[in-house]
């Protein structure tokens, strides 16, 4: 988003209250979403939880392509749509709801740098496994990615990320390493929250932030995913701390779901970490 | 552990031990540990034992070049300038570094191009730009228009070989763009107002949250300088210290004084000598470019370039026979006025 349009889209989005039929869109929860994209959506679906802020979700398969930056999950607030997790925090900020508020400034300016790195260093190990890692790549994701469409175009369009994703790797240097470095690089990423973590409830020892928001998002969704291996969910069981973190959010702000199974459960792609 | 270790970096101007950010981040951490390196300052990157530049060369090991790996490896041989941090202090090094490169180095190149390039001076470009280098920095070299054209552009074709120098530097500016774009993620991204403002926008932002986790320490972590000390230093410094034309990120940062104070102290405590030689020579560099107006330059090449189009004229009149001079004893003038006669009408035709 254009810096004139953030502060436009800012102005009204302090105009309205939130309202009671926002909506969250990611791509086809059993079919189609890959590793990343569960990730981010469930960041997102955390930290709205955390705020308490009502949201309902919704699966379609051209979720891709009607975020307007292209990434999922997108939000649909009112008549505004916001798409990734930095964005949507700025934009309920606007609104009045923020988890961050009561942290001063080293703290904030900590929380900030351990986003980008879970950005920096969970996200693009996702990405790289996924599509770099040709095993990953031939067996599940390019299965997954393009399940909605009939052929040739399932073919085409899965290709086509493919080479997208692997000319990002390019040039961000990802494209040298072999997987055992991208294992050691999350490991090393996993110590360093588990480190920053503690002992305490939460990153910032009794409020929920975005970060932990995030943090749940990507471990919770890789230790709940199977891969051709299960190296990745390995690494991140080895840090006991993350894993009860997990467990504590997932039993806060997601145990009315189990409860209502019926009504098609919310979030969870199956198995819990219960 | 004492075999001899050999650091190849880029060298250095305006006080500074090296203009590449990279380079200054070892050599910060290099000084911070006393690791004996025995150091090359060059500006050819093939000269390099990796080809790229900053680079260690080991006797037993071979040659590592990215920052990260040479800070490994000097560890190995127990210059560890992090022994002392906690975990927790380690951890949050490796975050604030992802800031760091997320957000920061990105826009610090927008800057770097604008003296790299200047022609007062003999750098080749940071070979580091043409591995993994994050999106702003490419943007400042290769994609602001204005810099392109004055500068980078103007570098690489007076210093790369002809045939080469035609199309070399646009293909490289199509790569960088290509780059930048994979990175930011953005479908459209050019040179222009807005791409300038928001990588700004995230520098500032940076240069802030770095601000604030300093606050008032005199480094990041303690008494002692660690290598977060040393990233955000080699990072910073030039921005600091190099004289740019458009210094608002440059502004921004002296405005932090905690950060400014920073980098001038770790420039002074372990870089004295850098520091006297730099004060000579940027005061015969800025009386020769006169800063950025390049003024005796373009004259002197306005003026070539009007000779050689004229002596171009009249070798091709010469050579096409539309004014011949013939040495005759008497008709002479009159023959000669007579042959300027046709050739003039047929020019303008």
């Amino acid at each position: 988003m254009s810096l004139a349009a953030e502060a436009f889209v800012s102005q009204i989005a302090a105009a309205e209250p939130w309202p009671q039929n926002a909506t969250l869109y990611q791509p086809l929860r059993e079919d189609q979403i890959l590793l990343s994209d569960c990730a981010s959506s469930l960041a997102v679906q955390a930290y709205l939880r955390m705020c308490g802020l009502p949201v309902r979700v919704c699966c379609r398969a051209n979720a891709e392509y009607m975020s307007p930056s292209g990434k999922v999950p997108f939000i649909h607030v009112g008549n505004q749509v916001v798409s990734e997790l930095g964005p949507i925090v700025q934009f309920t900020k606007a609104k009045g709801h923020s988890l961050s508020d009561g942290l001063d400034d080293v703290q904030r300016a900590e929380m900030k740098a351990y986003m980008e790195l879970v950005n920096n260093m969970l996200l693009t190990a996702e990405l790289y496994i996924q599509w770099c890692d040709d095993t990953t790549a031939s067996e599940i994701t390019r299965q997954r990615y393009s399940s909605p469409y009939s052929w040739p175009l399932n073919h085409i369009l899965a290709y086509q990320k493919q080479w997208e994703v692997r000319r990002k790797m390019n040039a961000i240097g990802w494209a040298g390493k072999g997987l055992e470095q991208v294992y050691e690089d999350v490991s090393q990423c996993c110590q360093a929250l588990s480190q920053r973590l503690g002992t305490q409830p939460f990153f910032f020892n009794k409020q929920p932030t975005e970060l932990d928001a995030l943090v749940f998002g990507h471990l919770f969704t890789i230790l709940t995913t199977r891969l051709t291996t299960d190296e990745l969910s390995e690494r991140i069981k080895s840090c006991s701390n993350l894993l009860s973190f997990c467990r504590r959010i997932e039993q806060t702000y997601f145990e009315e779901d189990k409860d209502s199974q019926s009504a098609g459960s919310q979030y969870s792609r199956g198995p819990s970490l219960f | 552990m004492a075999a001899l270790l050999e650091l190849f970096c880029w060298k250095g101007s305006w006080g500074l031990p090296s203009v590449d950010s990279d380079s200054l981040v070892v050599l910060a951490y290099a000084r911070f540990t006393g690791a004996p390196l025995k150091i090359h300052k060059i500006s050819n990157p093939w000269r390099s034992p990796t080809g790229s530049l900053p680079a260690l060369k080991t006797k037993e090991e071979g040659s590592f070049s990215h920052p990260s790996k040479i800070i490994i490896h000097l560890r190995k041989q127990k210059y560890n300038a992090d022994y002392d941090l906690s975990a927790k202090e380690g951890a949050d090094t490796l975050a604030f570094i992802s800031l760091l490169e997320e957000k920061l180095v990105p826009a610090l190149e927008y800057f770097m191009s604008l003296l790299l390039f200047c022609p007062s001076l003999s750098f080749p470009l940071p070979s580091s730009l043409m591995t993994k280098h994050p999106p702003a920095k490419i943007y400042t070299l290769w994609i602001d228009s204005k810099n392109y054209v004055e500068v980078t552009r103007r570098w690489y074709a007076e210093n790369i070989s002809f045939p080469l120098n035609f199309f070399l530097p646009s293909r490289m500016q199509h790569q960088q763009l290509e780059r930048v774009r994979l990175m930011r993620g953005d479908g459209a991204l050019e040179a222009g107002e807005e791409a300038e403002k928001e990588l700004y926008r995230d520098a500032q932002e940076c240069m802030n949250l770095l601000s604030q986790r300093l606050s008032s320490n005199k480094f990041f972590f303690g008494d002692s300088p660690s290598s977060l000390d040393a990233y955000v230093f080699g990072h910073l410094v030039p921005l600091l210290k190099i004289k740019l034309p458009n210094s608002r990120l440059q502004q921004h940062l002296k405005a932090l004084d905690n950060l400014s104070n920073f980098c001038t102290n770790i420039l002074s405590l372990y870089f004295p000598s850098e520091g006297q030689e730099g004060v000579s020579r940027p005061a015969s560099s800025s009386q020769e470019g006169s800063d950025f107006d390049h003024e005796p330059y373009k004259r002197r090449k306005q003026l070539l370039s009007v000779l050689v189009a004229v002596a171009a004229m009249l070798s091709y009149a010469l050579l096409s026979g539309i004014v011949a001079i013939e040495h005759v004893q008497e008709e002479g003038p009159a023959r000669g006025a007579a042959s300027i006669g046709p050739a003039q009408e047929e020019e303008e035709d």
